[in-house]
């Protein structure tokens, strides 16, 4: 399960490490002729079957009905909605996510496996499931979410706060891994001379440790912000009101058809994709990859 | 105790089934100790204590006579060199040596760094990332840095470890110089000969957690204190053999039918029909045609038949029966007008005191 970001992941591990051996890649003899045609023709089926749908998606409303859509105000304050709660979802996973990938990455304690284990488990708990599960602990009647109304009258059902939990519980796998393999390529040296040229434990942290693994945790942050504003089965469950962007797009769907619900639904792929060339970019430039020179 | 330096005083660690034992060290002021060990003898956690990763179980460590055995690493002054020489990525080579002056604003601190990096000669790589310094280059970012904090002792962990045998001489011969003027103690931990001989003032020898041996480093090449630091050295004659009490009176070495003339050895040692092991360096053993001079008490004169001979570039060994094995290494040139082949008789000549004698052992 720790194979999800796994092999980009690894190779820019990989290039972090000082002085690491060169790829093997570029020790491989070029493939056979033979071998490029099938791996270019199913490579070619699979990037028909991503963009196809995506394409044929974008070119059917009208410039009107996509004008109109916009000015929806129902539809802006769910994108809104959706903007929101995955900026509060992605803040919410780094804050709980990094202090334990910083734990999986650089101690060893027993039953550290399991711990990783758990941390990965909301990637293969369907999301309606998970929906569900957290009604029953965050509901009005739940082991969280009583106290939580009667101590400081938060409500988590039909709430953004509800909308945030249900998004955070489904992403935060993905900043604990990015973030943990950050810190993996940290070299323990840099903070063992850090220490040694004067600087306390937390120091280090902020200053080495932390700087160095920026990579990794501001690509956790981008991923977990991806995969929070796509969520709907967990969201719609534990908070179906307020509508965020997705269960908006189901309601049209289902209320109006299919021609109501792809305007809405092509403002939110734009906007998701804005936010991930916006995300690659901000990690490019103010967390670059340690070790490629500038 | 010596006030300035580097003291160990009977430092005991464990560490999970690893324990270093019994560790006693001292260095001078300006003195080199290169800590010599196979993998895994304890080297680099040995170090790591001293630089204050490991709080000992037992025992004192002292720098500059201060007692740090219950300090940080971070206020031990100790300046650390690991291999790669470990600059941080993320900063240039300028805010690298700027991180080691502690205590002092920004700006301050960055121009410290570069009057520091000019000392060096290194005042045009302020701004250059460490991904793009060479070896050398790096070598002298890591030393200023250390330097900048003001370190009292320089810890080394085979920092030339994954260099090439023509940079390493060349880094090493910089560094020798650079510790000679520094006058800060040093310990470097290596498993490579050529820098215990190049840089020691002293020499100690761990063997699983302890040191074995420690001394002058000529003293510890020249007389290993037991066969395996014999054979770690790389001492090329391990000879098994008793000593024997000649008519005269005096002691020698009998091996394969020979006996050797040695050194006046310790009374404790002294004593004829004890089984010993003999270590003789190949560099020491003179090849010649002819037996030169009547036997005497300096030296043993020896003839062999060669049995084999392999050249290393500028140097030859040569593998000799003497009615035991003994290996001779000499100049390339020597060899040629020796006119050395396989089969062919030569003298050997052995200086008595470079005969080492390991009394009441015998080989494994």
């Amino acid at each position: 399960m720790a194979g999800i970001l796994s092999d980009a992941a690894v190779q820019e591990a990989s290039e972090v490490a000082p002085e690491a051996p060169p790829p093997v890649a570029g020790l491989a003899p070029p493939p056979a002729l033979g071998v490029l045609l099938v791996a270019w023709l199913f490579a070619g089926l699979l990037l028909a079957f991503i963009l196809l749908p995506l394409l044929q998606l974008v070119a059917t409303p009208s410039l009107a009905s996509l004008r109109r859509a916009a000015g929806d105000t129902d539809i802006a304050s769910a994108l809104g909605l959706s903007l929101i709660g995955a900026a509060l979802a992605a803040l919410l996973s780094a804050t709980i996510g990094v202090p334990l990938a910083y734990l999986l990455a650089r101690t060893r304690f027993p039953g550290r496996a399991t711990v990783a284990a758990i941390a990965d488990l909301p990637l293969c708990v369907p999301h309606t499931v998970a929906g569900i599960a957290l009604l029953m602990v965050f509901g009005r009647r739940g082991l969280v979410g009583r106290p939580a109304e009667a101590l400081f009258g938060l409500q988590f059902w039909g709430s953004l706060a509800g909308v945030v939990v249900a998004m955070a519980f489904v992403a935060v796998p993905y900043m604990v891994n990015a973030a943990r393999i950050g810190f993996e390529a940290v070299d323990p040296r840099l903070e063992k001379v850090a220490r040694t040229l004067g600087m306390g434990p937390w120091e280090v942290l902020l200053r080495i440790t932390l700087p160095l693994a920026a990579h990794g945790i501001a690509t956790g942050f981008a991923l977990t912000f991806a995969r929070a504003i796509s969520e709907f089965g967990a969201v719609v469950i534990l908070a179906y009101y307020p509508m965020t962007a997705p269960v908006r797009i189901y309601e049209l769907f289902l209320r109006f058809g299919l021609d109501d619900a792809v305007a809405a639904a092509v403002l939110l792929l734009a906007l998701s994709l804005a936010l991930f060339v916006l995300f690659r970019h901000f990690v490019q430039r103010v967390a670059p990859m340690p070790g490629i020179g500038r | 105790m010596s006030a300035r330096g580097l003291a160990l005083d009977g430092v005991s660690l464990r560490l999970g089934s690893f324990a270093l034992r019994d560790l006693r060290l001292e260095i001078g002021t300006g003195e080199v100790l290169v800590l010599l060990g196979a993998n895994g003898a304890g080297k680099s956690v040995c170090l790591e204590t001293i630089a204050g990763f490991h709080r000992p179980d037992a025992g004192r460590i002292l720098i500059g006579g201060r007692d740090v055995t219950a300090e940080p690493p971070e206020r031990r002054r100790v300046g650390l060199l690991l291999q790669s020489f470990a600059l941080f990525p993320h900063l240039s080579a300028a805010e690298n040596v700027a991180v080691g002056f502690r205590g002092r604003n920004h700006r301050e601190a960055r121009r410290a760094a570069e009057a520091l990096l000019a000392r060096f000669g290194a005042e045009h790589l302020a701004r250059r990332r460490p991904q793009l310094l060479s070896p050398g280059e790096k070598q002298r970012i890591a030393l200023a840095r250390a330097l900048a904090s003001r370190p009292e002792l320089f810890l080394f962990d085979e920092p030339f470890s994954a260099l090439d045998m023509e940079t390493r001489d060349a880094l090493r011969d910089e560094l020798a110089e650079f510790l000679r003027r520094s006058q800060i103690p040093a310990i470097f931990v290596t498993h490579d000969h050529t820098d215990a001989l190049v840089l020691a003032d002293q020499v100690a020898i761990m063997e699983r957690g302890g040191i074995v041996q420690s001394g002058r480093a000529a003293e510890v090449f020249a007389r290993p204190a037991a066969t395996g630091i014999a054979r770690f050295l790389g001492v090329e004659n391990l000879l098994d053999g008793r000593l024997e009490q000649a008519p005269d009176g005096r002691l020698r070495f009998a091996v394969g039918g020979a006996a050797l003339e040695v050194a006046p050895l310790p009374a404790s040692a002294a004593r004829a029909g004890r089984p010993a092991i003999a270590c003789i360096r190949a560099g020491e053993v003179r090849l010649g045609r002819h037996r030169a001079a009547p036997p005497d008490a300096g030296a043993s004169h020896l003839e062999g038949r060669i049995l084999s001979q392999r050249s290393l570039g500028p140097l030859c060994t040569v593998t000799l029966d003497c009615g035991f094995r003994l290996v001779a290494c000499l100049m390339a040139r020597d060899a040629r007008e020796l006119g050395l082949a396989p089969g062919a008789v030569v003298a050997a000549q052995i200086p008595s005191d470079a005969v080492h004698i390991l009394p009441g052992e015998a080989l494994g």
